[in-house]
């Protein structure tokens, strides 16, 4: 293999696959990156066998060829290169790849990519097309609901359903749950349902370029794999087996108590709670006061036995009788931040069933939060 | 103003059974085993027996000495009695134990003699318990003036003592009292300031502040201020609760460790139920083993986030356990503890989960343990324990 790429996209590609890279795993290969020609491009890959990365970047061949590298040694080396060209020269007979660029001359040993466990390939004729940035917005506003309990797998999904026009994404770590819609812009033959795994999803809004229009997502049949196809990247996901929860049956049909304000106003206070909270189980009350004259209020307070006490409120319009409930301020705060409306509406029934905020006049995303008990 | 129950045990007992009145008799443990005396009567201790000394070398002492057993459930009611005649006086009040307080009354206009005959009048009068009231013009001093008073009083009645230090004479007071008197100074303290030359109060009270900071640290300052009657600590009224334990020395060494679980669980069931009686959490749990030659091991953990689940406390007590426990060894106390206490918060599920379960449960059992007695109802693993017993 002799190929020349320049450092900046290299360095870009490199960091691009890096975290689906195992460093620890007992099979020395996953933690290389596959370095390829590829039908004209570069190409590089890595996978920790749950999830693989691969891109593709122009370059310069002269020799067809492919190799894996150490990926921590080869990308620490590109990051340091000068912004020039880099010629890459591999000597099959001992793997050993050599990385030119300026007056610099490094050897890397490698390990042979016949070793390298082949990464699952889509037929893109199948896939959904999915519009790239609103995908990405769907991911951010439901995947951090998703557990990081590794003793419940299934939690540390997303569940996807995609049917006719529609798609949905849905997560939840139980005490929360978000659910997000999505109109498709063809329908769907045969209706999908997968659980992915939220860390899959969250490296995929990473490295979904945002000038890209749109990707193709594959779930081939019978393999428990999703593939997302971008022009110059392309992520792989085992799926999550089980049996999702049913949260459906969990968000309420109706609420008494209806509270619209500012979103930015409301996330302030939350973040100047939780200055005071996060040394006390993160919990905060919120007082909700309807005003009889004028109009009414939210009452946000957070004590702490060592740090002290915080009372902020933020204006709102409130429909229905006043309460005080309590919540973790952080599941709030994490909510707050992505909802891109400027008005959000947190309506409640009691101080311990579920409240539900969503963005004022959006019927497309909901997130439910159970609230905390206080003694 | 401190006030203290005159030998309490002693005194709720002679009150139920007339025919130990006057006799030399003391509350505790069976002599048979590893029990101490808790409280014993004025006349048993004209004969040189006091608390906390085992019960076979009181009857060796005393040999006509009646032992009694302990009935924690019939103190606590009178000392709730007692309690509740002080809370006519003041709402300050600060409960240190079953038969102890403080109390403040710097708002009230009577003089404080006056105050106090009052106070063991009626209390007296309502319970027919004798107690001894120390008045100063801060808890230290107080304090200190019950335990002079009582200790004046020679001879086999209830001291029933008074004393009143007058605001200005702390000092004076304490200046010849030996410096073990003095909260905080335990017997390496007191080892250390006898090597200086020190052996009363006012002698300490004489010596720079420098000097003993150099001695003994931080303590160094408190002690300066103790020694001369200083104290701004106020009356709390409710003392915050640091840490529930449990701990049982058995009557002989046990290696069984079928025994030795069940009996951590035991320990954990009562100081779940403690901890939620309080309603509070905990964070950190802790169990302490002592082996046969007395040297004693103490394992802790602390959790992630608060809980009071019997559950999750006696899953901790059973590692820490094992970590330090080897098969077959055998151990002369166990003990469970926690700490790190706040108040019961905790997220709520959106499904029922078992924690859920287990709050219910408990809700229930503590229900039934309020209404019937705390022996009603135990988990099966421990009545096993019990009918092996029998």
């Amino acid at each position: 293999m002799k190929v020349s790429v320049s450092q900046q996209q290299l360095a870009h590609g490199l960091s691009m696959v890096s975290r689906a890279v195992s460093p620890r795993s007992t099979l020395p290969v996953l933690a290389n990156v596959l370095v390829a020609t590829d039908d004209g491009r570069l190409r590089l890959s890595a996978t920790n066998l749950e999830m693989g990365i691969t891109c593709w970047i122009g370059a310069q061949i002269t020799e067809q060829g492919a190799i894996t590298v150490p990926a921590r040694t080869f990308s620490d080396l590109v990051n340091q290169l000068p912004n020039e060209l880099v010629h890459l020269d591999l000597n099959a007979s001992t793997h050993t790849l050599n990385v030119r660029c300026g007056m610099s001359n490094t050897d890397i040993k490698g390990i042979d990519a016949q070793e390298f466990p082949p990464m699952p390939v889509a037929a893109p004729q199948e896939g959904v097309p999915l519009n790239v940035a609103n995908f990405k917005e769907m991911i951010q506003q439901v995947a951090f609901a998703a557990s990081t309990d590794e003793a419940r797998p299934i939690l540390q999904g997303v569940l996807m359903t995609a049917a006719d026009s529609e798609v949905t994404l849905a997560a939840t770590d139980g005490f929360r749950i978000s659910v997000r819609k999505a109109a498709l812009s063809e329908p769907l033959p045969v209706p999908i349902q997968a659980v992915i795994p939220a860390r899959a999803l969250q490296e995929l809004a990473r490295i979904a370029a945002d000038g890209e229009q749109v990707m193709t997502m594959s779930v081939p049949s019978g393999r428990g794999q999703v593939i997302f196809h971008m022009k110059d990247a392309e992520l792989s996901s085992l799926l999550i087996e089980g049996n999702f929860p049913d949260y459906k049956a969990i968000i309420p049909r109706s609420f008494k108590t209806s509270t619209t304000m500012t979103t930015a106003a409301f996330l302030k206070a939350c973040r100047q709670a939780e200055i005071i909270a996060r040394d006390g189980n993160y919990v905060v009350r919120l007082n909700i006061l309807p005003g009889e004259t004028e109009p009414g209020k939210v009452e946000i307070t957070a004590q702490s036995e060592e740090t002290g006490f915080s009372e902020n409120s933020v204006e709102a319009a409130i429909d229905g009788p006043g309460l005080v409930i309590a919540f973790n301020v952080r599941f709030l705060r994490e909510v707050l931040e992505v909802i891109k409306t400027p008005s959000v509406v947190l309506q409640t029934n009691a101080n311990n069933t579920p409240g539900m905020i969503k963005p004022a006049g959006d019927e497309n995303y909901i997130h439910l939060i159970m609230p905390m008990h206080l003694g | 103003m401190h006030i203290d129950l005159d030998a309490f045990f002693c005194a709720v007992e002679e009150l139920r059974r007339p025919y130990l009145k006057s006799k030399p008799f003391a509350v505790g443990g069976p002599p048979k085993g590893r029990g101490v005396v808790n409280s014993c009567s004025y006349a048993a201790r004209s004969f040189g027996v006091h608390s906390a000394m085992p019960m076979k070398r009181a009857l060796k002492i005393c040999p006509q000495l009646i032992v009694v057993k302990p009935e924690p459930r019939v103190y606590q009611r009178a000392s709730q009695k007692v309690f509740s005649v002080l809370a006519d006086f003041t709402p300050l009040i600060e409960q240190i134990s079953i038969d102890e307080a403080f109390l403040d009354l710097s708002d009230l206009p009577e003089d404080e003699f006056a105050l106090a005959r009052q106070i063991q009048e009626r209390i007296w009068l309502e319970t027919k318990l004798p107690c001894s009231i120390g008045v100063a013009t801060n808890k230290l001093v107080a304090k200190i003036a019950t335990d002079v008073g009582k200790a004046a009083s020679k001879g086999s009645n209830y001291p029933r003592a008074i004393t009143v230090i007058p605001p200005g004479q702390e000092a004076a007071f304490l200046a010849d009292l030996p410096v073990r008197m003095l909260w905080g100074v335990g017997p390496k303290t007191a080892a250390v300031l006898k090597r200086h030359g020190i052996h009363t109060i006012g002698e300490l009270a004489n010596c720079p502040q420098c000097e003993l900071v150099k001695l003994f640290g931080k303590m160094g300052y408190d002690l300066a201020r103790h020694a001369l009657g200083i104290d701004e600590r106020p009356v709390v009224q409710e003392r915050l609760v640091k840490s529930i334990s449990q701990e049982v020395t058995f009557e002989e060494d046990i290696r069984d460790e079928t025994y030795l679980r069940r009996t951590l669980r035991e320990l954990v069931e009562k100081v779940a139920y403690r901890l939620r009686q309080e309603k509070l959490c905990c964070r950190t749990i802790r169990i302490k083993l002592r082996w046969p030659d007395f040297t004693t091991h103490l394992h802790q953990r602390t959790l992630p986030n608060p809980t009071d689940e019997e559950s999750i406390i006696f899953q901790i007590a059973e590692e820490l356990f094992s970590q330090l426990w080897q098969p077959g060894s055998a151990i002369r106390l166990l003990g469970v503890g926690v700490s790190s206490l706040s108040l019961p918060v905790y997220q709520l599920n959106l499904w029922q989960t078992e924690s859920f379960r287990e709050h219910q449960l408990l809700g229930a059992i503590d229900k039934l343990r309020e209404r019937y007695g705390k022996s009603v109802i135990h988990r099966g693993l421990i009545i096993d324990k019990k009918h092996e017993g029998v």
